[in-house]
């Protein structure tokens, strides 16, 4: 706990309208969109700008306080939670996009600026920033960045790293760093912007991001395919890429969500199948026509129903239909665990079939859905962590399922990050020579350990 | 031991709060939310204050009930969630808890008890104040800065219009018959709404005008009473709002529709029956009563079908450009959206455009206005700055909640526009 002379301290910095101590409003900082976790913090602040960040940053790291910086606190690992209690730094009155630039093709923001209104206002400018995570509707810029976001678009346009110019980064000991610049060509030392992206707020405060842009793609066109078989769905897949399409997204669900479809496709194509594929090809008008059409006659080979969406509402429903489907899934168990696991893309059927079977082995009901386009899948275990013994059931099932995963060459996390969900599966999906250097990094940044504490790897006890 | 507190209200819509996997698509859809950027502000974080307290590990404190107040209701978060939670439902539910264990504050407590539910008395106390409004501060052109100690705590130095002089039930019969020569094809009861019968009568002749003119016998049911909307909505007291809900529902008995220009009334009737039906009996009576009632523009639209001729834009607004305002509970609670556009759009005598984000909350809710006037106006400058956008020349809605709301923001933003109901537009 802090003490009320701390917390005085640091209502000083940011301002009594900035600073949160009720416990009814640290109730509603002691979650994070994860299933399981949850722990209060002792006050919450809300720098309204970099002075303000490093002067928490600083009392901070003098009193060994816990800092957890959170933006929307839409994330899905735990990340957010203020494991340790101490400091939220909530960054979501830092929400100024301070400039768009469609010469430089570049835009640089505050880190509370959130991602719909980011892309709204790139989209009136005939611009674009390709990440798309499903929380695209409350999490902010910064966290898009320190959990190196992704999404479907990330098939064609690559994840988060792919576009971050420059940073400042606030350090634990509140000195403040400019990394990068406006250029999108930079060559100067080491890739330190490349250290904080995806850092989790484990290393400093993100405070300032520049941004490549991309020219938005003057059209699109969206294409669904119903699937009998999921391998076979698998398949389509490596075989529209092989053609030497490159759709802009490729996504996945099982007959776990068809119920959202319901209304959209025929009752009784939804019957008889499994997998419906949602896909989408952007660019030039003449070249959406040629590709979604390519598309189409690949998907013919092998789907029980092909739909090409009419106009942008269709395939808003579509897409709706798809959004839906976390929140789907989460209403048919009482506790879901939902995986991030990606796998190369000519593993996805052997992923499917595998995680199935294990699936069936522990008696467990488990869904996919995901970014089939690159092999980033999101299979979700329906239990019930009340009931113990079909707890311990489905755990042993997801474990399984990442090792499968694993073991076909794919990875821990696609794009949720580590965070408190994922630190148990960490020795065996990293190098421990690479979870060492981790280590050594934070110490030499945060040498109190006072960010983010106890996130990424398992820690003794300080 | 820690014994589990029971919240009656709240366990009414369990599910409602169970669904809710905190995702965050109610993050920007959230009017309130947008302007304050705290988490217990957005419908996430009032959902899991409320699972706190039915987990016993919040009370209904100060605290809390300032979160569960702050909430204009507009329904945007369930409009978007995927998971179709409806946030409205559980805080309107909590906040009738919060009064169960609360109580009203004063002097809402004597409003809701002795004032509300009694319209002739409540329409002499508007009167009595509206007398002495010039003498405590001067009249302002078109509004005036009321000192009432009910409209005192809706100015806060808000222009609002002025009191009428007469009340539209004062200044019509009960039965309202078409000319002579005009063949009736339907009667229709007319649910005047306070903000109609005080303040925009003017409005309310018009109505019954145009409904006279369609061939529509019009009654006003003197019984009728205040919809209960600030009573059971935003402030939680469900046992004042049943009873103006039986007042209602004994008014229009006999009557097949209920026709309101104020959608927030026709909403809160509508919503009667899930909120305040406490026995069978009140759930058939409620249900058959919501089954009545129609907005205006629906009405004219769905069951009259009036041809575009029927539409006469009165000599002063021909040529002009119309905008719309969506009243949060005419498009998401009512789901009544085409209808006006379709009235609109129809007319060969004006410009229809478009407001951009039409449907986007005004910041009124009612007594939200009273005890977030400053949240309020910040939430209605967003508004200002859409209708600006627009360059027309006149924005209507259908709803004289949101009307007061937007000729303040009109005001206080130097807008152009004039602000008017849609069915002010007609002969």
């Amino acid at each position: 706990m802090i003490d009320v002379k701390k917390i005085e301290k640091l209502r000083k910095i940011v301002g009594k309208e900035n600073l949160l101590d009720s416990v009814e409003q640290l109730t509603a900082y002691s979650y994070d969109a994860t299933n399981i976790w949850s722990h209060l913090p002792d006050v919450v602040v809300f720098p309204t700008n970099t002075e303000e960040i490093s002067a928490v940053l600083k009392f901070a790291n003098e009193n060994k306080i816990p800092v957890t910086p959170r933006g929307g606190g839409t994330n899905v690992s735990g990340g957010s939670i203020p494991i340790r209690g101490g400091i939220i730094l909530c960054t979501t009155k830092m929400d100024r996009i301070i400039e768009i630039s469609k010469t430089n093709l570049n835009a640089t923001v505050e880190p509370g600026v959130v991602l719909q209104d980011f892309q709204e206002a790139l989209a009136k400018e005939g611009l674009f920033f390709p990440p798309d995570p499903q929380s695209f509707a409350g999490c902010t810029m910064g966290g898009v960045i320190a959990e190196n976001s992704g999404g479907p678009s990330c098939l064609k346009y690559g994840v988060a790293k792919q576009y971050v110019l420059g940073l400042e980064v606030v350090l634990a000991d509140g000195k403040v760093m400019k990394l990068g610049g406006l250029t999108p060509k930079n060559r100067t030392g080491y890739e330190l912007i490349m250290l904080f992206t995806g850092s989790e707020g484990t290393l400093g405060v993100i405070s300032k991001i520049t941004l490549r842009l991309l020219p938005a793609p003057r059209s699109s066109k969206t294409i669904v395919a119903v699937f009998n078989d999921v391998a076979v769905a698998g398949e389509t897949v490596t075989a529209i890429i092989a053609s030497s399409v490159l759709p802009s997204k490729v996504e996945f669900v099982d007959n776990w969500t068809f119920e959202k479809f319901r209304g959209l496709l025929p009752g009784h194509i939804l019957d008889s199948s499994q997998v419906i594929l949602l896909i989408q090809v952007d660019g030039l008008p003449q070249t959406v026509e040629a590709e979604s059409q390519q598309v189409v006659d690949i998907c013919n080979q092998w789907a029980s129903q092909i739909r090409v969406a009419a106009d942008a509402d269709e395939a808003e429903k579509y897409w709706q239909a798809r959004g839906a489907h976390f929140s789907d899934i989460h209403n048919r168990a009482h506790t879901i665990i939902n995986e991030d696991v990606s796998v190369p893309r000519d593993k996805i059927a052997d992923f499917i079939r595998l995680g199935r079977e294990s699936a069936k082995r522990h008696d467990v009901p488990i869904s996919f859905a995901g970014h089939v386009g690159d092999g980033n899948f999101h299979p979700a275990v329906l239990t019930d962590s009340r009931d113990k013994e079909h707890y311990q059931r489905a755990l042993k099932c997801v474990d399984e399922i990442i090792d499968i995963a694993l073991n076909l060459g794919g990875v821990l996390s696609g794009e949720h990050g580590i965070g408190l969900e994922k630190q148990r599966f960490l020795k065996k999906a990293m190098d421990p020579l690479a979870i060492e250097m981790m280590k050594k990094i934070k110490d030499i940044l945060d040498p109190n350990h006072i960010l983010n504490p106890g996130k990424i790897w398992e820690e003794s006890k300080e | 031991m820690k014994t589990t507190p029971v919240y009656e209200q709240i366990e009414k819509f369990k599910h409602d709060l169970d669904t809710c996997t905190k995702c965050g698509f109610c993050m920007s859809a959230c009017p309130v939310y947008q302007e304050e950027k705290v988490e217990s502000s957005v419908a996430r974080g009032k959902i899991m204050l409320i699972r706190s307290l039915l987990a016993g590990e919040l009370e209904v404190t100060d605290g809390l009930a300032e979160q569960i107040n702050c909430c204009t209701l507009c329904m945007t978060c369930a409009q978007n969630c995927p998971a179709g939670t409806h946030v409205p439902s559980v805080i309107t539910a909590a906040r009738a808890d919060k009064v169960e264990r609360k109580g009203v504050p004063f002097p809402y407590n004597l409003i809701f008890r002795w004032l509300l539910p009694r319209r002739r008395l409540f329409g002499w106390v508007v009167r009595f104040v509206s007398w002495f409004q010039g003498v405590f501060m001067p009249k302002t052109e078109g509004t005036i800065r009321h000192l009432s100690f009910f409209f005192a705590a809706l100015g806060k130095g808000r222009h609002i219009p002025e009191i009428a002089p007469k009340f539209l039930r004062q200044s019509v019969p009960v039965a309202n018959k078409p000319l002579a020569g005009t063949p009736v094809t339907c009667t229709v009861g007319y649910f005047t709404g306070c903000m109609t019968d005080f303040v925009f009568p003017e409005l309310g002749k018009k109505i019954i005008r145009f409904l006279n003119n369609n061939g529509v016998e019009v009654i006003v049911p003197q019984g009728q009473g205040c919809c209960g909307a600030p009573v059971f909505l935003g402030a939680g007291d469900f046992v004042n709002g049943r009873k103006m809900a039986d007042i209602n529902v004994k008014a229009f008995q006999d009557l097949d529709y209920v026709i309101t220009d104020c959608a927030t009334c026709a909403s809160a009737m509508k919503d009667y029956v899930k909120f305040l039906a406490n026995n069978e009996e009140r759930k058939q009576k409620y249900s058959e009563f919501a089954a009545k009632i129609k907005d205006i523009t629906e009405f004219l639209v769905d069951v009259l079908k009036l041809p575009p001729s029927a539409y006469r834009v009165a000599q002063e607004f021909i040529g002009k450009t119309i905008t719309f305002h969506e009243p949060c509970h005419l498009g998401r609670y009512l789901g009544v959206k085409e209808q006006p556009r379709q009235i609109l759009k129809s007319i060969s005598d004006i410009k229809y455009v478009e407001l951009p984000d039409a449907d986007r909350c005004c910041g009124m809710a009612g007594t939200f206005s009273i005890n977030y006037y400053e949240l309020s106006k910040k939430i209605a400058d967003k508004k200002a700055d859409a209708i600006r956008s627009t360059g027309a020349d006149v924005v209507v809605t259908d709803c004289p909640g949101c009307q007061i709301q937007l000729i303040d923001t009109g005001k206080r933003n130097g807008l152009p526009q004039r602000v008017m109901h849609i069915m002010d537009l007609f002969e």
